[in-house]
């Protein structure tokens, strides 16, 4: 496993190289490893949040082998941004589409059937409400989702096919992802999402949350005819996490180890969660095996922060036409996240920043320039990579399928996505 | 559940806590949903304090586990900034003390006794009796409490403020953005919690039923919107079963689905469901049309009461006079550009039919929620209940 994980890395290390290939920080403790490592609070009860990641693993053991693939890795991240006229540019690698292809065979009509749950009498309510189910999203919740049904399905007895509940758990993944989306952008006062305005800029606020608040309720009639009390108690879960995480951005804390914990704490809530109760849903449907739950739960969690990790990233190295959204949007806001809290380590006058949440003029500028001369960005991607590498250890322990395998693929394309 | 011994104790801490929420604003509340109090106010404050003491204990019990959260505390202290703008939701936070005196609670109190007039369902195994308290199942009072989250819940979701729309008359637009910003995350927060309350119930029929209401009371808000949205507060020309249509949807559907889904919580038939359901519907409407009726039946208002040109005597009146007849009173009723004189528009209409037919429509839903109760043996729960409708329906 360990083995196969490497050579992965290797080979796209390798790929990935360009002029900043061995970027001669070998030698250097990335403080990822120290904060990992000391933030680490207790477990909190089965379906909790825990984050200790990578529990009875020694860091530091672990920590060589990794190191000198991450750093080169990393480098690609450097690459990229050091040359900002290079956006746009993309790994196109065959291999990597497959995952998405595979999942998506079970779900052609996901748009359609997101819009018959939607049933409105009023047209510009649904109009609203479908704003963004216009197929151009990556339904990577989705595809994760019925890829993980079927991993369970055949761990469990071979069966091939995706039950219709389980898929039902895909599209109300979906529609609850999309009721945050319209949320936040009023929360966030956001202009524009995937390439066009935001529901709140065209219809105004009043309407948006209206159609946040009904997408909700379809999701929830949704689950509700599942039939199943157990899966309406985990996909219940999510949107609580959903709200306490949005408490969690709210505020901040002064103590260094503290405030990462809260930073993880809230991207599990606000990210992962969703993924990892989700899986859980499935796998649930699939099979009555708890060890299979707790895998389908923790390869959710686990791929779900180390893609909020990236997206974290992204928001310093993509530029706005490749997002789909504007750059920096979470400093704008004054949110820290993992890039800055690990620059604030090397660069301490980012402390005060944090604290008075950007909120001075060139603020924003200069804490993005403190992350680009500090190991912000590869640290946060290292950390991305952990949480991968934990994911594809929890999938691994199912029985081999094609779908297994793709969970294992995707899970190495969260970290090289670039939008 | 928890709370249900704590009750003058809890509502102490509650009052304390919800003055706290209002920042020490002075209440000057104008909301009509429930709050408003019909007939005489003494009167239907003994109706309601009678019908709490049949169900065991005061129904100012709104999830304060919610209240006393982390997280609401943490609004409360933002809400605070707010002081001094004009960011509704000020208003509904202050909305949130004034109306724990006035029955803000209603929707619970009508659950729970509904509940206790159906009582427990005799071919149910006995297994379930044992969690009855004053003949009401325990899911029972939780479900009326999941019913107050969400009613709050679009209270909180109905201010909301179009940022487009704002002039500089209406302060800073930081300030608008950062009210907006606590009311999408309070309203998220009172949702989530009614989620977890209906999860906790473990009966899916009854999360698709209270998921459906919450559909339905969206769509609800959404025509009052569009309906508030018009210039010069002009209406289409809607008709009274449009009108009925929208404002069961924004006034109705919720209690109407939860008194259904209490039924469905004590395994009672289909037959009781739909009566439970019938109550809550023509008893909500009645309340709702006893409100529009105010402002046309009340002695000494000075003139001064604006009333809602969407309320139900303004939208009978229309449709007895004609759209035509209509349009030119409006005119006539117009200062200069787009100011009314209220004054003027209410002698109009009280001269004419439509608040008569409102009166009639009231003690129309009146009657079918009196007959829903029917299906129930009589008991005190019932007549507390029935007690609700007289005092809605009466006008005197």
């Amino acid at each position: 496993m360990a083995l196969w994980w490497s050579r992965c890395c290797c080979s796209r290390a390798a790929r990935l190289g360009g002029p900043w290939h061995g970027l001669g920080a070998r030698d250097k403790h990335p403080p990822a490893a120290r904060l990992a490592a000391t933030s680490a609070p207790r477990e909190a009860g089965p379906g909790r949040m825990e984050i200790s990641y990578f529990p009875g693993e020694s860091l530091r053991l672990s920590f060589p082998k990794l190191n000198s693939v991450f750093w080169r890795i990393v480098a690609r991240f450097h690459h990229t941004t050091a040359r900002t006229h290079s956006c746009g540019r993309m790994v196109s690698d065959e291999k990597y589409k497959d995952p998405f292809k595979l999942g998506r065979k079970d779900l052609k009509n996901l748009y359609e059937d997101m819009k018959k749950e939607l049933w409105v009498s009023t047209t510009e309510l649904k109009e609203m409400c479908e704003y963004y189910l216009d197929g151009k999203g990556k339904a990577f919740r989705p595809v994760i989702v019925v890829l993980m049904a079927r991993a369970c399905n055949f761990h469990h007895n071979k069966s091939e096919e995706v039950k219709a509940s389980q898929r039902s758990v895909a599209v109300i993944a979906e529609m609850i992802h999309t009721a945050t989306l319209v949320h936040d952008d009023v929360i966030d006062d956001a202009n524009s999402r995937r390439g066009k305005l935001t529901v709140n800029q065209v219809w105004g606020e009043r309407k948006a949350v209206l159609a946040g608040d009904f997408i909700l309720s379809a999701a929830s009639l949704a689950l509700a005819r599942i039939g199943n009390t157990t899966i309406v108690s985990v996909l219940t879960q999510v949107v609580e996490d959903l709200v306490r995480g949005e408490f969690l951005q709210l505020g901040s804390k002064e103590n260094e180890t503290e405030r990462f914990a809260h930073y993880l704490e809230k991207t599990f809530k606000k990210t992962a969660s969703l993924i990892a109760n989700s899986c859980k849903a499935v796998s649930i449907l699939a099979c009555p095996d708890p060890k299979v739950h707790e895998i389908a739960y923790q390869y959710g969690k686990n791929v779900g922060i180390a893609f909020q990790l990236i997206d974290d990233v992204l928001d310093f190295t993509a530029c706005s036409s490749q997002l789909g959204k504007p750059t920096s949007a979470d400093l704008k806001l004054g949110i820290a996240t993992g890039p800055v809290l690990f620059a604030c380590q090397q660069f301490p006058e980012i402390n005060a920043m944090i604290m008075r949440r950007f909120s001075l003029p060139g603020d924003v500028e200069r804490a993005h320039e403190f992350v680009f001369q500090s190991e912000g960005v590869q640290q946060t991607t290292y950390l991305a990579q952990r949480y991968c590498h934990k994911a594809i250890q929890e999938i691994s322990k199912l029985r081999p399928s094609p779908e297994r395998d793709a969970l294992i693929q995707l899970a190495e394309i969260v970290l090289s996505r670039d939008k | 559940m928890r709370l249900l011994w704590l009750s003058p104790f809890a509502r102490c801490c509650s009052r304390a806590f919800l003055q706290f929420w209002a920042g020490g604003g002075k209440a000057r509340q104008q909301r009509c949903l429930f709050s408003g109090s019909p007939t005489s106010a003494s009167h239907w404050s003994k109706v309601v304090s009678d019908a709490e003491k049949i169900v065991g204990y005061p129904t100012s019990f709104m999830s304060l586990r919610c209240l006393l959260s982390d997280e609401l505390s943490n609004i409360a202290m933002q809400v605070r900034k707010l002081v001094g703008t004009k960011h509704p939701l000020l208003n509904t936070a202050r909305g949130f003390v004034y109306d724990s005196r006035n029955n803000l609670q209603m929707r619970g109190l009508v659950v729970l006794l509904v509940s206790k007039a159906a009582g427990p369902n005799n071919k149910a195994d006995n297994s379930l009796q044992k969690d009855m308290i004053s003949g009401i199942y325990s899911s029972q009072r939780s479900l009326a409490e999941v019913t107050e989250l969400i009613h709050t819940a679009f209270l909180v979701h109905r201010g909301i403020v179009n940022i487009g729309e704002l002039t500089s008359l209406d302060g800073p637009l930081k300030d608008m953005q950062f009210g907006n910003k606590m009311a999408v995350l309070s309203g998220d927060f009172l949702l989530a919690n009614a989620c977890t309350g209906l999860a906790q119930l473990q009966n899916t029929k009854v999360v698709e039923i209270m998921s459906s209401a919450i559909g339905e009371l969206v769509q609800g808000i959404y025509y009052e919107n569009s309906n508030l949205a018009k210039e010069n507060g002009l209406t289409d020309d809607t008709g009274i079963s449009t009108w009925e249509e929208q404002i069961f949807l924004s006034h109705s559907a919720l209690l109407a689905k939860s008194c259904q889904a209490a039924m469905e919580l004590a395994k009672h038939d289909a037959g009781i469901q739909n009566m439970a359901f019938k109550y809550g519907k023509h008893m909500s409407m009645s309340h709702k049309l006893n409100v529009d009726i105010q402002p046309f039946v009340k002695e000494n208002c000075n003139g001064t009461v604006a009333f809602d040109l969407n309320s139900a005597p303004v939208v009978l009146h229309q449709e007895i006079i004609g759209r035509e007849a209509w349009m030119k009173q409006i005119r006539e009723a117009q200062i200069k550009g787009s100011l009314i004189d209220y004054t003027k528009l209410q002698d109009a209409i009280k001269a004419g039919k439509g608040v008569t037919s409102a009166i009639d429509l009231c003690r129309f839903h009146g009657n079918r929620a009196l007959e829903a109760l029917e299906c129930f043996p009589p008991s005190e729960a019932r007549s507390a209940l029935e007690n609700i409708v007289y005092a809605v329906t009466r006008f005197s």
